[in-house]
């Protein structure tokens, strides 16, 4: 089973994925959109399970031999109705959980040869993460969310001016003093994301981004999103919102 | 879904009620298992063969009393011994009084050399026992002299030693010549006689008078050394009945004197005279030694009196009111007097030719006072004793040698003033010696008349005597009866340390040199009796007679008042405290009469440290202290107070496990119920009412209460006592409060979190030091609360290590508190570490509620790309930071607790609470980890 973005968008191309989930076969349809772009992330058979440990759960198996290429400047959706391993697949592919088995590369380099540290710098270099829900800290501003990135590398002031045009860019440039509870949903994804993007990231992992939006909120995160795929920065996105499915140039349908 | 439910569905609250539950059964188990190695070990300890010292009406003796043997203060009379029999209370009443301080010169000390000249017509008419050596086997003949003379010099000296340093009572030196001796056969009227003579030309060895010459006899050549040194033991009556009642099995070496002649029957005069008839109607040595009795007692054992009767007759000190005393005396002795004599070879003109060698003996485990003979009878190197060829002829020759100086003078006691009071009570004291006395001294006369020479033996100045008891009678010599021996150390062994003290009876307590008289720690010297100044230190009594001894030394007349004390025992079994009434009703009764009753039982050992001046004078006057000495004294009431004492550092480990735990469980359970305002919230939605919405929390929080009930009365019952039931009624209220503190928590706010705009003043969020600053900040209510609970667990630590470390200091100076405080430092050990794990434990628990949030923002860091040493930081900084907020609250709590509770271990109490502190912080970030 392969997934082949090399294709136009509007040659959709439904390829079929066989997975294994308890034991009964299902399948995965992707539909693979064309482009040219360089790939700062890929996954290459990946398989992730759960379960079946010494507690007696039973054994899920949540992706099954899944392959993705992402390139720049591309925005690649992962859909499928929940507990399908959106979620699942964004942490593998932002290095935050190991695969059951598979390997993932960032800029042709594997995950498998890097320590945690190294893990953590490049992730810092490459990828943006935007969890569900836009999980910020308690306590800090809007602002200071944005900046959050920037501490381990010192540049928290040499990044303020860039945190507040990230901020006005998402349409929250007078809400930078306030804080995480003073928010609403859409409003914390928004920070969320510019937090993600303070450090020039290259891409863009967002899980479910517009979940619990109402449609004018969801429109503004899409567009969002829509927006730094101009600027070469890859996207990947968990979501089963059918205008992102429809915006995104590629798209990965879990079943 | 009931209350229970919701009780055991919040795992929390039922941890954290399980751990104080748990905390409660094994604080109390451990604390019940001390009490117990406590009360047996100071029960076992504080009662021994007699309760209550009974002595003349004296100052009050209160405290820390001085260790003695009979001081001869008398004050008792006998209708009053008579007395305190009939109390209902007694069960024994031993009585005991010094009889006196007898002087005795030992016998003269001789050298012996082989010088045997085989078997000869000389020795036929000598060797009449069955038991000698048949003459045709007789060996040949043999002598470590040679053939024709030679020049010797004998140096003879005595020193005796203190244990500290040695002391040379004298060293006199004769020349002469010695040689082999022959045998003359003369031819007198009636027939042959054969007699020993020195070689021709021998001048023989003599010493200044009164010592004698050399002597050749049957199978030595004899050198009579010069005197040997004074030696001055204490006598002791005791009534024998009485004093077996006491010392029990122990105590059988008593028996013979109980069947000692009554007073009427030990007019020395009379008995002398008796045996003289006796052996002038001719005596065979089966008749002395197996019979017939005289007065109940085998002629053999009249033997030493004969002795002494013989030699007083001729001293003229034998009148007709002289009697007999019998003894018990002492096996062996302490005193360390070495008599030795050096011989060298000399030629013609005093030069040294050869060093024959020299030749020691010492007082040892064999002396006997009062019996034994040729203490120092010292053998020329290579010599032999071929005397037991003659067979068995010591029968009647043994026993007393000369006879004694009696005199009525006492003992000495030094008087002690009180110095500093260390922490554990010990007392520092300082002796006030007696006077000076001259003793030692060597007779005017030789026992053949002739002038001594005062040179040969220099006399000492010693601290060993004072007033003499005015009896207003004429002492006459009395002659002492040896009726058997006894072990001091076995009867040291069998009284025991508590009765041992105050009143030694036989067995005073030694003194140990800590320190010299410049201050300098010198190792613990045990001080041993000497001929030097040895007034501090003195020996068991040198025999132990009966109270018509007592008579016949002191010569008092009847129911006079010569009793210096009586030990009572309680007429009630069991162990001091539950003797303790019955011995308190008859201490009563017996001061009552008039008699100060000290009681005893419930006394202790303790070392109290002296500062001993005057100890010694030089030539020129000059007195030198001694320097520090310790001695056990007693220390009354020290089992009420060590008891005390311990069962209190007992309890307050038990409270401070418990209230700490239960603080924790507050802290603890607060935070819990914080994490529950979100269901609060819900539930008021749904239209409860404040008050429903807290009975509904409390009702969860009763359940643990409950629980708690239980597990105090369920151990209340199991190990009743009121401190069981305080402490759990105590963790109870506690645990209450904070449920009611928690469902206030709860109470519906008006202005729902509405947090303030951004301050900018706040410090930027720019390291993981930063972060976590903020963190901490954002969640004030949260981090006071682990900050308290991690300050009251330190407080509670430092209060445990005060309360440990203060364990001996609490116990007291005496050697019982050393053993109680032995008995329970392994529990006290074992409940305050689980009182401390229990509180880590705990403050964990306080500590996890924020764990899930902890969780969640790290692994948004981790997303963000902060690497794990990053995160690592952040856990750390911020149990840093929480540990830093409680360090105030745990080293000025566990300084405090430490000042109410062991204010000597307050200093440590107060390190400990900042090391617990120091502790937890890793502790928790790995937890947190």
């Amino acid at each position: 089973m392969n997934n082949d973005l090399n294709l136009d968008r509007e040659a959709h191309e439904r390829m079929t994925a066989s997975t294994r989930r308890g034991g009964h076969q299902t399948r995965a349809n992707t539909i693979v959109k064309a482009a040219d772009h360089a790939t700062p992330l890929e996954l290459s058979n990946i398989t992730i399970h759960y379960g079946g440990g010494k507690g007696g759960a039973e054994a899920v198996n949540v992706v099954d031999d899944f392959d993705l290429t992402l390139h720049a400047g591309e925005m690649h959706c992962v859909a499928g109705r929940s507990g399908s391993g959106k979620t699942s697949i964004l942490t593998v592919g932002a290095g935050l959980t190991l695969p059951t088995s598979g390997r993932v590369f960032w800029e042709g380099d594997s995950l498998e040869t890097m320590g945690d540290d190294e893990i953590a710098d490049r992730r810092r270099a490459l990828i943006g993460y935007v969890d569900q829900g836009g999980a910020l800290i308690d306590g800090m501003s809007a602002l200071e969310n944005v900046l959050l990135p920037a501490v381990p590398d010192g540049e928290v002031d040499k990044r303020r001016d860039m945190a507040k045009d990230l901020l006005d860019l998402v349409g929250l440039g007078r809400r930078m003093r306030h804080r995480p509870a003073q928010l609403s949903g859409g409003e914390r994804q928004r920070v969320a994301i510019a937090r993600a993007l303070i450090l020039g990231t290259r891409v863009l992992v967002v899980d479910e981004p517009t979940a619990s939006l109402d449609r004018a909120s969801a429109n503004r995160i899409i567009s969002i999103l829509k927006d730094t795929t101009s600027d070469g920065i890859a996207v990947l996105v968990a979501s089963h919102d059918h205008e992102l499915v429809r915006q995104s140039d590629t798209l990965t349908e879990l079943i | 879904m009931n209350a229970v439910q919701r009780f055991i569905r919040s795992r929390v609250l039922l941890l954290t009620a399980s751990i104080l539950i748990a905390a409660m059964c094994l604080s109390v188990l451990v604390q019940g298992q001390s009490q117990a190695a406590l009360n047996r070990t100071v029960d076992q300890n504080s009662r021994g063969l007699y309760d209550i010292l009974v002595q003349a009406k004296a100052g009050d003796n209160g405290g820390l009393m001085q260790p003695d043997i009979a001081t001869g203060q008398g004050g008792i009379s006998f209708d009053q011994l008579d007395s305190l029999r009939k109390l209902s209370g007694t069960s024994v009443a031993a009585p005991i009084s010094l009889v006196s301080r007898v002087t005795q010169n030992l016998e003269s000390p001789r050298l012996d050399a082989t010088d045997y000249l085989g078997f000869n017509a000389g020795l036929v008419g000598t060797a009449g026992d069955p038991s000698a050596t048949d003459p045709a086997k007789w060996p040949a003949a043999e002598s470590v002299l040679s053939d024709s003379p030679k020049n010797y010099r004998l140096t003879a000296s005595a020193v005796s030693s203190d244990g500290q340093s040695d002391h040379t009572l004298f060293k006199t030196m004769a020349e002469g010549s010695l040689g082999k001796a022959r045998l003359i056969e003369e031819q007198v009227q009636g027939g042959k006689n054969v007699r020993i003579a020195g070689p021709k030309g021998e001048t023989g060895v003599k010493f200044p008078a009164p010592a004698g010459g050399s002597e050749h006899s049957l199978f030595n050549l004899s050198v009579s050394l010069p005197l040997a040194p004074q030696v001055t033991e204490s006598v002791v009556a005791v009534d024998p009945v009485a004093e077996r009642a006491l010392l029990g099995p122990a105590g059988d070496f008593l028996a013979p004197l109980e069947k000692a002649p009554p007073a009427d029957a030990r007019n020395a005069s009379a008995i002398g005279r008796h045996f003289e008839s006796l052996f002038t109607t001719g005596l065979s040595m089966d008749e002395l030694k197996e019979g017939p009795d005289f007065l109940g007692v085998k002629l053999k054992y009249w033997a030493p009196l004969m002795s002494q009767y013989q030699q007083a007759k001729r001293a003229g000190q034998l009148t007709e009111n002289s009697q007999a005393i019998p003894l018990i005396v002492r096996s062996g002795t302490s005193l360390d007097l070495e008599y030795s004599v050096k011989i060298e070879e000399i030629d013609d003109s005093g030069n040294v030719v050869k060093d024959v060698g020299t030749v020691t003996r010492s007082l040892d485990k064999d002396y006997l006072p009062f019996v034994s003979k040729s203490p120092f009878a010292l053998a020329w190197p290579g010599s032999k004793d071929l005397a037991q060829l003659l067979g068995d002829t010591g029968g009647f020759s043994q026993g007393l040698y000369n006879p004694a100086t009696w005199s009525t003078d006492f003992a000495s006691a030094p008087k002690y003033q009180d110095g500093g009071t260390a922490g554990n009570g010990a007392v520092d004291k300082s002796a006030t010696p007696g006077d000076w006395v001259t003793v030692n001294r060597l007779p005017e006369k030789a026992p053949n008349g002739a002038p001594v020479d005062q040179t040969q033996r220099k006399p000492v100045d010693e601290r060993a005597y004072r007033e003499d008891l005015e009896t207003g009678q004429k002492l006459a010599t009395p002659l002492a009866m040896v009726y058997g021996t006894f072990d001091a150390e076995q009867v040291k062994d069998v009284a025991g340390d508590v009765n041992r003290l105050p009143l030694g009876g036989y067995d005073p307590t030694p003194f140990t040199l800590t320190k010299d008289a410049a201050g300098k720690e010198v190792g613990n010297t045990e001080l041993k009796p000497s001929l030097s100044a040895t007034g501090l230190a003195s020996q068991s009594a040198g025999a132990i007679t009966d109270y018509y001894g007592l008579a016949a030394a002191r010569g008092y007349e009847d129911n006079a008042s010569v009793i210096d004390a009586v030990r009572v025992r309680a007429k009630v079994p069991g162990s001091w405290k539950e003797a303790q009434p019955e011995v308190e009703k008859l201490a009563d009764g017996i001061r009552d009469m008039g008699l100060q009753a000290t009681i005893v039982a419930g006394s202790a050992r303790e070392d109290a440290s002296i500062f001993v001046p005057g100890y010694s004078k030089d030539d020129a006057g000059k007195e030198s202290p001694l320097g520090t000495v310790q001695q056990s004294w007693v220390r009354q009431d020290a089992a009420d107070a060590v008891s005390g004492s311990l069962t209190g550092t007992n309890l307050t480990l038990l409270f401070l496990t418990l209230i700490g735990a239960a603080l924790l469980t507050g802290a603890s359970t607060v935070s819990y119920v914080r994490k529950r305002r979100s269901e609060a919230g819900t539930l008021r939605a749904m239209g409860w009412t404040q008050g429903r919405i807290r009975s509904w929390v409390l009702a969860e929080f009763g359940v643990g209460a409950a629980l708690l009930a239980v597990a105090g009365i369920v151990l209340s019952l199991l190990s009743w006592n009121p401190a069981t039931a305080i402490v759990s009624a105590s963790v109870l209220v506690l645990y209450a409060g904070a449920a009611f503190f928690a469902a206030q928590q709860l109470r519906h706010r008006d202005v729902v979190d509405q947090e303030p705009q951004h301050d900018e003043r706040l410090i930027a969020v720019d390291s993981p030091l930063t972060f976590a600053n903020r963190q901490l900040s954002t969640n004030k209510f949260n981090t006071v609360s682990l900050a308290v609970a991690v300050g009251v667990f330190a407080a509670a630590v430092g209060g445990m290590v005060a309360l440990l470390i203060d364990i001996p200091r609490a116990a007291g100076a005496s050697a019982l508190s050393g053993l109680a405080a032995a008995s329970i430092t392994l529990p006290s050990i074992i409940l305050g570490l689980s009182g401390v794990a229990v509180g880590l434990l705990l403050t964990m628990v306080t500590g996890r509620f924020e764990l899930q949030a902890k969780r969640q923002y790290l692994g948004t860091l981790q997303a963000m790309g902060w690497n794990p040493d990053m995160l690592g930081q952040v856990r750390f900084f911020e149990n840093a930071m929480v540990g830093t907020v409680a360090l105030p609250v745990g080293v000025l709590g566990a300084l405090g607790v430490g000042l109410l509770l062991a204010p000597y271990a307050s200093i440590w109490a107060a390190v400990a609470g900042l090391v617990a502190v120091l502790c937890w912080i890793p502790i928790a970030t790995k937890v947190v980890r």
